[in-house]
Formats: C-alpha cells, structure tokens, sequence
C-alpha cells in the first residue's frame, strides 16, 4: 500500500476547512515533502512527527514520502493541528494501521517529539467542520472540542496510544465530567458606582437597547469603572451566541472559562496602542480574528479613544454598521463577526478637566484634540455622556447603589420587549421600522425638528435619537407589548443624553 | 503715500534697532535725517521699495511720532511706539474708547457678556478697543459688528461706537485666522492698528507689547473674563501703570476663568454689570436715552427659572443639576430642552451654561 487519506482540517478566519491529507510512499531517496501551499508550522511538522514515530517504537518508513494537503479551493493551509494526521497516514501506508481508519476518523493535534498529542489553536472551529467521522483531539482540548462537534470526539494522550485505540488494544480516554456551566457572575459590579445618575441611566439605555456610548469626562470621574460594569447588566448569552463566541475566542487561542464555553458576554479593553490588524483581524495565513470579532455578543471598550491612531478608529466604521468585518487579503479573503456593543471613554480636552470656567484650553486646542475622533465615528455613538467627578456626599454614602442583577432584570425585559415587537433590539430598527414601532407625537416631531432646523442633528442623528427614545419609552413603560407613541419627554431625555462634544461657539442668539 | 512716512515704515523694518531707539531719533528728527544718520545700517533703497510694495499691496497706512496724525494719546506714553500701521480711520481714536479683554477660553456665559456690553456700548457711540484674539476679544468686537448692522448705515455716519483692533503681527499676517472675517470688519469699519512691520510673525513676545499700546488707547479697560495670569492681565497692569480705570465684571468663584477678574474686583476695581456701569464711569449721562431692553426670549415658567437657580451661575453637568434640582432625568431633560430653544441655557460638551443674568 503505497497511498493513504486522512481527513484534519485547518482554520482560516474564525472557521474550519476539511483537509484530506495524503500520503505517498515510493520508491526514490529518503525524503519528505510536504506540498499544498503549507506554512511554516505545517511544515515544521516533518521533524515533530519523525520524532514522535521513533519515540513511539513506530516504523519509519526509509522511502520518498510526500505529503499533500488537499482541499477544495487553493489556499495556504497553516498550524499544526495536521501532525497526527500525517503520522497515521504514514502507519496507514505501512499497513500498521488498517486502511477504513481514514474513513472513520479524523485527527486534530500537534504531536510533540515524544508522542504526546498536543492543543492546538481553534479547536472549536476545527472540530466544528469535520463531517462524519469520530474526531480525535488531545486530552487538553476534550471540552473545547466537544462544544460544537457534529460527531463523536474521542481523546488520547500520545501516539502510541492513539494506534492501540485504533487497533482495538485500548480504551479512549473517557470523557471527563463537565464543569459548572454558567460559571461565577461578574465580579464588577453596578452597585460599586456611586452617584453618577445620568450615567448609570445611560448605561442601562444602552444595555437595552444595545446603543453605543461615548463616556465623556474628567481623569477620575469614573468613566472607566462605569464602562467595565457594562458586561454585568447585559443578560447572559442564549446557546447559540455562546456557541459562536466560543468559537471566535478558540480560533484566536484566547483563554476560555474553565466550562469551556463562554456564556457571559465578553467584555474586550484593548490598550490604545492596539494596531489596525490587531483590531479588525488578520494576518498572512491564519486570519486571526480581532478585537472586534472577540468583542462579539459582548462590549468592546476603548478607553481614551483620542490616543487610539486614527485609522484603527476609522475602520470600526463598516463592521459597526455591518455587524460584521470581511477581511481580504492577496491568497484568502473571510468574513468574520463583529456585532458588539461600543462603549468609549474620552478627555473633553487636553487638560482633562473641560468644564467652562475650569478648563484651561482654548477653542482650538479643544478642536485639535476633538479632531483625532472623525465625525462620522462621532455620530456613531447613540448615546453621548458627560461623567463629571461624583459628590463628596455620594463617595461616602454607605448605601449601596442599585446592584447590576436588577438592572439586568430591567435590560433584559426591554430586549424581550423589543424582540417580541420588532424581531430584533431597537438599535437595529431600520428608518421604515421606526415609523412603525416608535410614532411620534406632534410634541416630540416639533422638538426633533427644531434642532434638525438648527443643525445640530445629521439625517443619521435623526435616526439615532428615535432608536434611544424608543428604548427610553420601553424602560419606562410597565405593559408588556408596549407600541405606543413617542412622546416629547422620552426624546428631550435622548437629546439630553447626546450632548454635542464639540465646543458650542454660537451658543447666544447673537 | 509721503515719502517720509514710506521712510518711517522702511526704518521700523531695520533689525536691531528697537522702537525705543526710533522714537528717540523719530522724536527729534524726520524719517529721512534720521536714515542719514544711521548710515551703513540704514534701510537701502531695495528695502525702501519693497516695503512700498507691502504696504500698497495691504492697503495699509502709515504714522510715526514726529508725523501730525500720530496718535495724541500715545505721544506722551511712556512706552510710546515709534512707527504705526493701521489700516481704516485714526480719527476713529477721537470716540469715546473703552477696551473689551479676556482670556482666550471664555466661558459661554463671558462671550455673551462680551458680546452683549460690546453691543450697548457701541450703541451708545463708545467705540470698542480690544485685541482681535479668540474668546473675549474676538466677542467684543462681533457684538460692535452686530451693533454696526443693526444701525444699517456706514459706519463713517453711524453714531455707533467704532471698532478698534490693536493687533501683534505684522496687518498681512492675519491671526487667528478664524478671525479673518473680523479682521476685514474692523479694517473696513473701524481702525486697525499695529506696530508691526508687515510680514510679521505673531511670535509669543509681541502679544505682551501689543498689550502694552492696547492700554495705551483705552480710557477705560474692562475685564470681562481672566485667569489669574495671562494676557489680559498684562494689559491690566500697562493700564494701571498709566493711570487707566480698570474694571471688571464678577464671575463665580469657582470658575477659574473669573480668577483674575475676582482678584480685580478684591483689589478695589469697580464691577461691571452692564452698559451702565461702564457709561457712568465715562462721566456719559445715558439716564434719558436708557436704549429701550428687549429680550427676545420668552420669560421661562417659574419651574424652569427654579432649575437655573439651580444652576448657580456657574457651568453644571446634567448629573450635578439632578442632584441639585433632586428631579429626574426625564423632567429635567425636558426643562433644558424648553430653556435650551428658548436661549436661556446652552449646552457647551455636556456642561450647562445660563446666558444672561435676566432672571435670576
């Protein structure tokens, strides 16, 4: 038997590609090749799986082998994961294995030089794609790959007991008992925040109707502690969510709970000093995915956004309007998930402080600064925040603040709300959806005219402040199916919650 | 243009030679005795045309200390300029004069001052001195515009109050240059007035000289709104250092912005309010001809007028008025929203200002 198949797959984005990797002995002298567009890693593995055939007291076939990596388009396959693949095949040509062992399984580890089978990155996903076939991962990676299998998944320590099994000689390692799923709540909580009603509200608003915000405030005000206890008032993940968002989070080797799947919306803070393909995703082989696509279901945070480099900020754009990031580059292209909420902290000005009379910095310099955000970002932001410092009396009041499980309550009944209403939350009501589920009352049409009519509201703004309203109006409200009018209250509380965050000049009638 | 002020102007272009040294010549000697004498650093005649060509080029004029139009006011001055070019009218300077200065970063509620007092004065046929730099002065001088537009007549027959710019760069180097617009409406409207020569740079030191001839041409200076150093603070003490009223309108304590004019005020000046206060301090009866007060603005429910009580005077985010006002946010929103169309409140980056002190 000169030829063998074994099925593996390779990730590529946030997803698995079957792989059918070959395996040709013949005649010529001793060598190995692999051919297929592999990477550096995968090509690496000629010396991992020699090592580990020895180690085991495996044969080593003294013969011309080639290896080729066969999918059904053109592209570079990268990682590690097709070690175990490659060495079956080798005992399969051997005729130490029996040929329907292809045909039955699947192999996705890295093998280390002793034999051991080693996690590899992405197991979710790689395991997800397989078809029809038992899959075999390492022992470390049983949980993970058991999240999204469509078929059995078995494990083992080495090698040498991969062939046993296969043989019939010995027992899989059995499967160990799973953890505790929907594993230790948050540990930040609302109800550490003192004082800083408007914010608090803004952030509920937010939560429930998944609106972005801009927190805009003084150094020490609070905008950070704020931002990070936005991920305890969102409801928890439904199984399909966390599924995905376990995915994303396996193909880019982030750590995952000790369930092994994420069922509490993640909350992202990249540094602001990330770069571009950092953020948004990408790489030459792999595509890993980005902190975009990690935020995914969950919050992404940009403290300080002034500092993040201007094109980092403004490639947030599509995927904050797509929900969605497709990345291509000159060998591959994919599409990978971005549907996160935005919550953003920045200075008003350089010297940090900006409220008039306080702040030192004069018009320009305020400009200059304001001028690192562009505007269509800006105007992204449905909700816009000032957070001053909170009141001595606030700092030291013993009662504590309402706890992120009741506001939680509150968001998740909206969310429900507006899912029942409308099939999706109310910061994706489209401009035909508005003037169905959130109708204006003369009062409120008046009061959003005026300020289109002064200029301070864009087209998108419009739109924007109808959404907030209509979140505002379901928190407010106590029916259940709640389609009633927007009145002028709920959208001079969502204009009052977008302050302008450029410096007003022609404030006076003058 | 006379060839002797074309010389003057050549001569203040000279590197090395400070204006108190051409005073010094300019005051005993004409222009072209004194480039006899200064020989071999003398402007040579290359010089003498290219400086005709800037000024013909910005329309500019020009006057120096021996000359009949120079300024009476500033030939006795301690610090005296030697050489001016202005563009617009020196008999501008024959108005009554009150300066208008303030910092850079006004609050909101300083602009509408400035702006406002500029307004009334300008009105009452004070012409408006102030510097043409961002915030205050620049304020000042768009009330004076307003003033001017609402009379509709050219400035030349208007009994308003002219206005009056002395600015640090050279008349061709235009800054800020948001301020463009302003810059044209006093050079067309009024008088603008520098010692500099054209092409200069507005370097840092020449803002504190400026100050200096600022001062110089006031009878009155009125500080609108100041940090407790800076710029205006300067111009204070070049006008005390010349006997010059200086007085100062109150601002919050707790604005850091009305640091220096409280200073002002703990210091003996005398507080400015509105128009009055500035008129009688000019020895101008303007009892009978009060300008009849119209505000626009509709007089807010005695709910809302409890919310800018509320206030203070002083900039508030919306988190500060709900404690204060302890209402929620919903019916504090809608408050804002009413004062804010009204005119009464504006919203500068999350803080709330009051405009105007009317109801209060």
């Amino acid at each position: 038997m000169a030829f063998a198949s074994v099925r593996s797959s390779t990730l590529l984005g946030v997803q698995g590609k079957e792989v059918d990797v070959e395996i040709h002995v013949g005649m010529g002298l001793p060598g190995f090749t692999i051919v297929g567009q592999p990477d550096e890693a995968c090509r690496e593995s000629r010396d991992r799986v020699r090592a580990a055939l020895l180690s085991c007291d495996l044969p080593w076939p003294n013969r011309r082998i080639t290896v080729n990596l066969a999918t059904s388009v053109h592209e570079r396959k990268g990682g590690a994961g097709l070690d175990v693949a490659i060495a079956i095949g080798l005992l399969i040509v051997q005729d130490v294995l029996p040929n329907e062992v292809g045909e039955r399984f699947a192999f996705i580890s890295e093998l280390g030089l002793d034999g051991t089978l080693r996690p590899v990155a992405g197991v979710v996903p790689l395991v997800a794609a397989i078809d029809d076939r038992v899959v075999v991962v390492a022992q470390e990676c049983e949980r993970e790959a058991r999240i999204a299998a469509r078929n059995e998944v078995v494990c083992a320590q080495t090698l040498a007991h991969v062939v046993k099994c296969l043989m019939g000689e010995a027992q899989w390692t059995p499967a160990q008992p799973r953890g505790v799923i929907g594993a230790a709540p948050p540990t930040a909580d609302m109800k550490d925040v003192r004082g800083q009603a408007v914010a608090r509200q803004a952030l509920e608003i937010a939560a429930a109707g998944a609106h972005h915000l801009l927190l805009v405030g003084p150094p020490g005000a609070g905008k950070s502690m704020l931002a990070q206890r936005m991920s305890s008032i969102l409801p928890p993940l439904s199984n399909e969510e966390a599924v995905a968002t376990t995915i994303i989070h396996s193909a880019a080797q982030s750590p995952l709970p000790p369930s092994g799947i994420i069922t509490l919306p993640p909350l992202r803070a990249p540094h602001h000093s990330t770069s571009l393909v950092a953020m948004v995703g990408g790489g030459s082989t792999t595509m890993r995915p980005g902190e975009i696509s990690l935020a995914t279901n969950g919050v992404l945070f940009l403290d300080e956004l002034g500092e993040f480099a201007p094109t980092v900020l403004d490639a947030l754009r599509q995927p904050l309007e797509d929900g969605v990031v497709r990345l291509a580059r000159a060998k591959s292209s994919v599409t990978m998930p971005a549907k996160f909420l935005l919550v953003a902290a920045t200075n008003p000005c350089p010297c940090g402080e900006g409220m008039p009379g306080v702040c030192v910095c004069d018009d320009s310099a305020k400009k200059r600064y304001l001028r690192r955000f562009s505007g269509p970002l800006l105007d992204r932001f449905d909700l816009r925040v000032a957070v001053s410092r909170p009141h001595v009396d606030e700092l030291l009041a013993d009662t504590p603040a309402e706890s992120s499980q009741v506001i939680a309550m509150r968001v998740l009944r909206v969310r429900q709300l507006a899912m029942l209403r409308s099939g999706c939350l109310n910061s994706a009501l489209s401009a035909d959806l508005l003037d169905e589920f959130a109708p204006l009352t003369t009062d409120a049409a008046a009061l959003l005219r005026y300020h289109l009519e002064r200029g301070r509201l864009s087209g998108r703004g419009y739109h924007r402040i109808r959404r907030v309203a209509r979140t505002i109006a379901d928190l407010l409200s106590t029916s259940d199916h709640s389609t009633d009018q927007i009145d002028e209250s709920h959208i001079a509380t969502a204009l009052a919650l977008r302050v302008g965050v450029h410096p007003q000049l022609n404030g006076d009638k003058l | 243009m006379n060839q002797e002020c074309l010389l003057a102007a050549a001569l203040s272009a000279v590197p090395r030679l400070g204006t108190r040294r051409l005073g010094a010549m300019l005051g005993v000697q004409t222009p072209s005795r004194a480039i006899e004498m200064l020989g071999c650093e003398a402007p040579s005649r290359t010089d003498i045309e290219l400086m005709a060509a800037k000024l013909a080029k910005g329309s500019m004029s020009v006057t120096y200390i021996g000359a009949n139009d120079y300024p009476q006011m500033l030939l006795n001055d301690v610090a005296r300029p030697a050489v001016l070019f202005y563009r617009g009218d020196l008999q501008v300077l024959q108005q009554r004069r009150v300066g208008i200065v303030g910092t850079r970063s006004a609050t909101a509620a300083g602009r509408y001052m400035a702006s406002h007092l500029a307004y009334d004065l300008s009105e009452q046929g004070v012409a408006i001195v102030s510097g043409l730099a961002r915030g205050v002065d620049a304020w000042a001088h768009k009330g004076v515009l307003l003033a001017l537009d609402r009379e509709g007549v050219s400035a030349s027959e208007s009994h308003c109050g002219q206005p009056i710019a002395v600015v640090a760069s050279g008349l061709d180097m235009t800054y800020p240059k948001e301020n463009a617009d302003l810059w044209r409406f006093v050079a067309e409207n009024g008088l603008l007035l520098t010692e500099s020569p054209p092409g200069t740079m507005p370097e840092a030191f020449r803002f504190p000289l400026r100050n200096r001839i600022l001062a110089a041409l006031c009878e009155l200076v009125v500080v609108i709104e100041s940090h407790a150093k800076g710029g205006s603070m300067i111009t204070v003490e070049e006008a005390q250092r010349r006997d010059i009223t200086v007085m100062a309108v109150p601002g919050s304590p707790r604005s850091l912005s009305s640091a220096g004019t409280n200073l002002l005020l703990q210091q003996g000046c005398a507080p400015v309010v509105d128009a009055t206060d500035v008129m009688v301090a000019l020895g101008l009866d303007n009892r009978r001809n009060h300008p009849q007060v119209f505000d626009s603005r509709r007089t807010p429910s005695l709910q809302d007028q409890a919310l800018i009580a509320h206030m203070r005077g002083e900039a508030v985010t919306l988190d500060q008025l709900l404690m204060r006002a302890s209402t929620d946010l919903v019916q504090t929103a809608l408050a804002l929203g009413r004062l804010e169309s009204e005119g009464w409140v504006v919203n500068n980056a999350g803080w709330w200002e009051v405009l105007g002190m009317g109801c209060q």
